[in-house]
């Protein structure tokens, strides 16, 4: 039994293992460019809202203090990569 | 010799370099470990810092790094004959290509993910920086001249390939539009555009461009140039789900299907080379060294590589482990690529003459020509076969030429729009890019660019490999395996670019050259200088940044003795 579940799962691994690499070869680039997109909205919207936290208030406080319980969970990717440093070859891959 | 020995020699290639060489360096002077948390984990984000597969990653880094030029490349060295073209693309990739591509991602990852920009300016100097940025950008210009080249030679060679392609285009959009739009499965989207864009292969048969447009039209370079980069405007400039995307996906299973059965084919007819091995040192592009070592660049090494291993791949590795699969294995992947081309262009013209008329003209029509072959082996009819080689050959090079459009839209930006907000305007950037990408497709004959790019490509892998040998030196590692593929490839590119830009220079100084050609010959001329200067000054900064390394590890000496 428990030989025949190992057959099973290095066959489905080999498959699996095949499902990815078309996936990488067909999709992947389009999904991380949807991601880009999508990061770079909210990326903006924290900037507006929450701008001070990097020295660049844009609204006032009030407004950051109520959108901030929902932006707390982006707050650290955010900061770094609004500070990381980019060039263009980051635009290339 | 027989075209499967070629192959067998190769995959021998592939598994001493890969398992031996790649693995001893991994294991005893990287030290890859496993335990160690990479950037993916370590500064997740969900969108650049992710975690990913190894086969995704494996799938991801071939298709970012195999484009038209593992294909062109060998198409158009064998003009030198298949002896030396093999052996570069073999021991090219055996002790250089790996090492970048690897040594990229490796080096990345162990700097927290950073660019080459970033990279340069740490391990070199800050002048480093500037000067690699700026020359990124001539880079993709010639990217996008000689590619848009291989796109205009193409379409006026091989008349079903424009109808093909606008199949492809309107394939592309529908499959943005369900995915994306309509919300519709992706099998089903995949199948149903697959099937649109497969068509498109079949009407270009019946209905050639010169049936339709008639002779002058469909033999006009402008056209097909104005053509290209309309294209290429509206991938850079429309929403990227909308045209660029879904494009680029329909066109991977054409190219891959295409390849997969053109592969299976050539082990049936497994022919045997019937050009030459080797035919002279010195052909009308130049002598074997230095330029063909940069006419075959991504079959053997390219800089282009170590952009995506350093600023895509480094930061989705979720296990150091696998910098060696989807580094070095998928480069030694892409030399095989490399190696089919090159028994594509040795085996299927049945003399050196038939074969030397065929380059003349392009090398889209050799390789349509070499597809057609060995798809009727597997019962394609041969005209159906002719022009799902064109097509592939289009879509490999627009695929590319469009992405670059876009970047250059983005670096004219970030250049220039300290000097005029004006440049910050997508349209306006995207414009002068597709301009300057016109002008050196219509100006330049397309051997010489060829080798610009090449030159521009394997100075970028030169950059790559100097920067991977401050980072071992600054770690103290063993650092030979890096240092001597750099000097080789530092001297033969700038070698190169100075012999490529004497030659079209001075045909404009004698007065050889008239109208467009003066002005392709002079345009490509300076490009060539331009590179061979940044390259000398880049060099000096290296060699600064060695002694600093050398002097630094010679000053700790004696205190690690001491201790």
């Amino acid at each position: 039994m428990g030989e025949k579940e190992g057959k099973e799962k290095k066959k489905g691994g080999f498959f699996g293992a095949v499902k990815e690499f078309v996936y990488g070869v067909a999709a992947h680039d389009s999904a991380r460019f949807a991601l880009k997109s999508r990061a770079s909205m909210e990326h903006l919207f924290i900037l507006i809202t929450m701008g001070d936290m990097l020295g660049v208030p844009i609204l006032p406080p009030y407004y950051s203090l109520r959108l901030l319980p929902y932006v707390v969970p982006q707050i650290s990717t955010w900061k770094r990569r609004m500070l990381r440093e980019k060039d263009l070859t980051d635009a290339l891959a | 010799m027989n075209s499967v020995v070629v192959l067998i020699i190769s995959l021998v290639v592939f598994f001493v370099g890969y398992r031996l060489y790649a693995g001893y360096i991994d294991r005893k002077v990287i030290k890859a470990d496993p335990k160690k948390a990479t950037p993916a984990k370590m500064y997740m984000d969900g969108v650049e810092f992710m975690p990913t597969s190894k086969n995704v990653l494996f799938g991801y880094q071939f298709k970012s790094i195999a484009g038209a030029g593992p294909i062109i490349g060998p198409i158009i060295a064998i003009q030198w004959g298949w002896l030396p073209a093999l052996v570069w693309i073999l021991l090219g990739t055996f002790f250089i290509g790996w090492v970048q591509d690897y040594g990229s991602a490796i080096m990345a990852m162990r700097h927290e993910g950073a660019s080459f920009g970033g990279l340069s300016h740490k391990l070199i100097s800050p002048r480093a920086r500037t000067i690699l940025l700026s020359f990124v950008y001539f880079y993709l210009l010639l990217i996008a001249g000689a590619f848009g080249n291989v796109v205009v030679d193409t379409a006026i060679r091989l008349k079903p390939a424009p109808m093909a392609w606008l199949f492809l285009t309107i394939a592309g959009i529908i499959a943005g539009q369900m995915i994306y739009r309509w919300k519709r499965d992706i099998i089903l989207t995949t199948i149903v555009t697959v099937i649109i864009a497969m068509l498109g292969i079949w009407v270009g048969t019946i209905a050639p461009s010169n049936q339709i447009i008639g002779e002058t039209l469909s033999n006009s370079r402008l056209l097909w140039a104005v053509a290209a980069f309309v294209f290429c405007y509206f991938a850079a400039v429309m929403p990227i789900w909308k045209f660029a995307l879904p494009v680029n996906y329909v066109a991977a299973y054409i190219v891959f299907i295409g390849l997969f059965v053109g592969i299976i084919g050539i082990f049936i007819l497994h022919p045997d080379f019937t050009l030459p091995a080797v035919t002279s040192f010195s052909i009308p592009i130049g002598p074997v060294w230095p330029i063909m070592f940069v006419t075959i660049a991504c079959g053997a090494i390219s800089g282009w590589h170590s952009i995506v291993s350093s600023s895509g791949t480094a930061r989705q590795l979720e296990n150091e482990l696998d910098a060696r699969p989807v580094g070095a294995g998928v480069m030694f992947v892409e030399m095989m690529l490399a190696a089919f081309a090159l028994v594509i262009a040795g085996t299927i013209y049945a003399s050196p003459a038939d074969y030397g008329a065929a380059i003349k003209l392009g090398p889209g029509g050799v390789f349509a020509a070499g597809v057609a072959k060995f798809l009727n082996a597997v019962g394609l009819p041969t005209d159906i076969g002719r022009s799902y080689g064109s097509v592939m050959m289009v879509v490999l090079a627009i695929t590319i030429m469009q992405l670059v459009v876009r970047f250059m839209r983005v670096a004219t930006s970030e250049l220039l729009a300290g000097w005029h907000p004006v440049f910050r305007n997508a349209h306006v950037g995207t414009f002068i890019a597709s301009i300057l990408g016109i002008v050196l497709v219509l100006t330049g004959w397309w051997q010489y660019l060829w080798v610009l790019f090449g030159g521009a490509n394997q100075l970028m892998a030169s950059l790559a490999l100097m920067l991977i040998t401050a980072w071992l030196m600054s770690e103290g590692k063993s650092y030979s395996w890096a240092l001597w593929p750099m000097i080789f490839m530092f001297i033969t590119t700038i070698a190169a670019l100075l012999y490529t830009s004497y030659s079209l220079l001075n045909k404009v100084l004698v007065g050889a050259v008239k109208g467009q050609a003066l002005i392709g010959n002079t345009l490509m001329g300076l490009v060539g200088i331009f590179l061979v200067v940044a390259a000398i000054v880049l060099g000096i900064e290296g060699i600064k940044a060695f002694n600093k390394y050398r002097a630094l590890k010679n000053n700790k000496m004696p205190e690690s003795a001491q201790a």
